[in-house]
């Protein structure tokens, strides 16, 4: 029985009908001389190429992308290290704060709330970039200085401003949170009027003794004189502590000091939006004090 | 369809594969003693396979002759693979590299006659009677040519591999590069189909 009824893809079994039939199938001889054709052919055959060398080839693209991340590392390293980033304005950040975002702790600085400027307020980072490169000998370069400096103080201005305004706000928000007195809509008027007035007096002060100063430096240009970096910029604080302070800032390491800048900028951005410890004096003295504090102070 | 360059563990019935990697470093050193060796053992099984899967003598023999030909030109990293003496030499089995290499040639032959225009191979010439003449006068024997040849390449290939050759459902899926169980389904539809051929043929009792 050739045919499995049950299983037609089984086994064929040899002594079946088919498996008979299959079995007559006979195969040919291999034709006379054909282990001489084979080997002549073998004889008259080209030498083969040389294997491929697959795995060399992955082993070397392997190394060109070990070179390139190595390389791309090294130079971003040593940018990083001669501070090359920052002048072209890229954040730095420091070690610390690299490893708390990693571990999920927050440090001290980052604890600080981001400063919600307005819109219409200058950023001061984004213009301060007062950047004099050998001295000033001419009245062109000179008013170019004196340009990029208005710049950076009309930033300073508008935050400054801001932060005023927001701090106006931020006492009268506590003082109606803790149940207290507020000024109403006049008083709150008048109160941001005479802060404003006494801003407008201090800027003209400032003024005056910046014109003051520029007339100074002026007229040195005209003699011929050269200004350096130091005549320009604000002179620095000679007394003992801020040379202290200038000091050991000098000795701290890079790290250190990029940290210790970066907290410094964060604690004054922070002093907007956080709670206000100690409110400026003029504000405190416009505000109506119902409460007999004996300190003076805001609740 | 390419045979993998890697040698097969699989051996040719009857053939002591002991002393496969010596004689594939003498390939490898180009003595043509070794490649008489080689053909005087496995070219007549090789042929036997190639030629009930083509179902053509002339064709059959050129298939082995390639794949001869090309263990030759490989013999140098088959012997590089396993030196002699080494744990892999053992393991070694250049029967099985040829039957894969003329398996996948002969199913490459098939595919490329069916292409052709009038379904006829250009052929050398070749003193070797043709394979009709062969089988003339054996109506028999024909009419189980006509069986084998009317199933697709690959359940041909198949059925020529399991019940000619006798080898292991395993050991034929390696020679035909597939895994074990889809070899298994086309060996049972090979096998169904060409009972449902002979039954056709009304020998079936």
């Amino acid at each position: 029985m050739s045919v499995n009824e049950h299983d037609p893809g089984g086994p064929i079994v040899r002594a079946s009908s088919l498996g008979r039939a299959l079995d007559a199938y006979g195969v040919p001889s291999l034709s006379a001389g054909f282990a001489n054709r084979v080997v002549a052919s073998a004889e008259a055959r080209p030498a083969p190429l040389p294997p491929l060398r697959r795995t060399r080839r992955r082993w070397r693209l392997g190394r060109t992308f070990a070179i390139g991340v190595v390389s791309f590392g090294a130079l971003a390293t040593a940018a990083t290290a001669t501070g090359l980033l920052q002048q072209f304005d890229i954040p730095v950040p420091s070690a610390e704060t690299v490893w708390a975002r990693i571990a999920g702790e927050a440090p001290a600085a980052a604890n600080a709330p981001v400063p919600a400027l307005a819109s219409g307020a200058t950023e001061p980072t984004a213009v301060a970039k007062v950047a004099i490169v050998g001295p000033i000998d001419t009245p062109e370069e000179l008013r170019e200085a004196f340009r990029r400096i208005d710049e950076v103080r009309k930033g300073r201005l508008a935050v400054r401003n801001e932060r005023i305004g927001q701090r106006i706000d931020s006492a009268i928000e506590r003082r109606r949170t803790a149940g207290l007195p507020v000024p109403t809509a006049e008083q709150e008027t008048a109160l941001r009027e005479r802060i404003a007035a006494a801003e407008a007096r201090r800027q003209d002060v400032a003024e005056a003794r910046i014109a003051a100063r520029r007339e100074a430096l002026q007229r040195k240009i005209d003699n011929g004189q050269a200004l350096t970096r130091e005549d320009i910029g604000q002179p620095w604080r000679e007394d003992a502590r801020s040379l202290r302070r200038r000091e050991a800032l000098r000795r701290l390491p890079p790290e250190e000091r990029r940290a210790w800048r970066e907290a410094y900028r964060a604690r004054n951005g922070a002093a907007i939006a956080a709670p206000v410890p100690a409110p400026p004096a003029a504000v405190l003295e416009a505000l109506p004090d119902p409460s007999p504090d004996p300190n003076g102070r805001l609740p | 369809m390419n045979a993998k360059s890697d040698p097969s563990t699989i051996a040719l019935p009857g053939i002591c594969p002991a002393d496969d990697a010596a004689l594939a470093a003498r390939l490898a050193a180009g003595e043509a003693s070794a490649l008489r060796e080689v053909i005087a053992r496995h070219a007549a099984a090789l042929h036997r396979l190639a030629y009930r899967i083509t179902g053509d003598a002339a064709e059959s023999e050129d298939i082995v002759q390639e794949a001869i030909l090309r263990l030759w030109d490989r013999a140098a990293q088959i012997a590089a693979r396993h030196p002699v003496g080494s744990l892999a030499a053992p393991n070694l089995r250049l029967g099985g590299w040829l039957q894969r290499v003329v398996t996948n040639l002969a199913i490459d032959r098939l595919r490329r006659t069916r292409r052709l225009p009038g379904g006829e191979v250009p052929d050398r010439a070749d003193d070797t009677p043709p394979a009709d003449h062969l089988i003339e006068g054996n109506e028999r024997d024909a009419a189980t040519r006509a069986l084998i040849a009317a199933l697709p390449d690959r359940q041909r290939a198949a059925i020529v591999l399991t019940y000619y050759e006798e080898l292991p459902n395993a050991e034929a899926a390696a020679a035909m590069n597939m895994n074990i169980k889809g070899f298994e389904s086309l060996l049972y539809r090979g096998r169904a189909a060409l009972r449902q051929a002979w039954t056709a043929q009304g020998d079936a009792p």
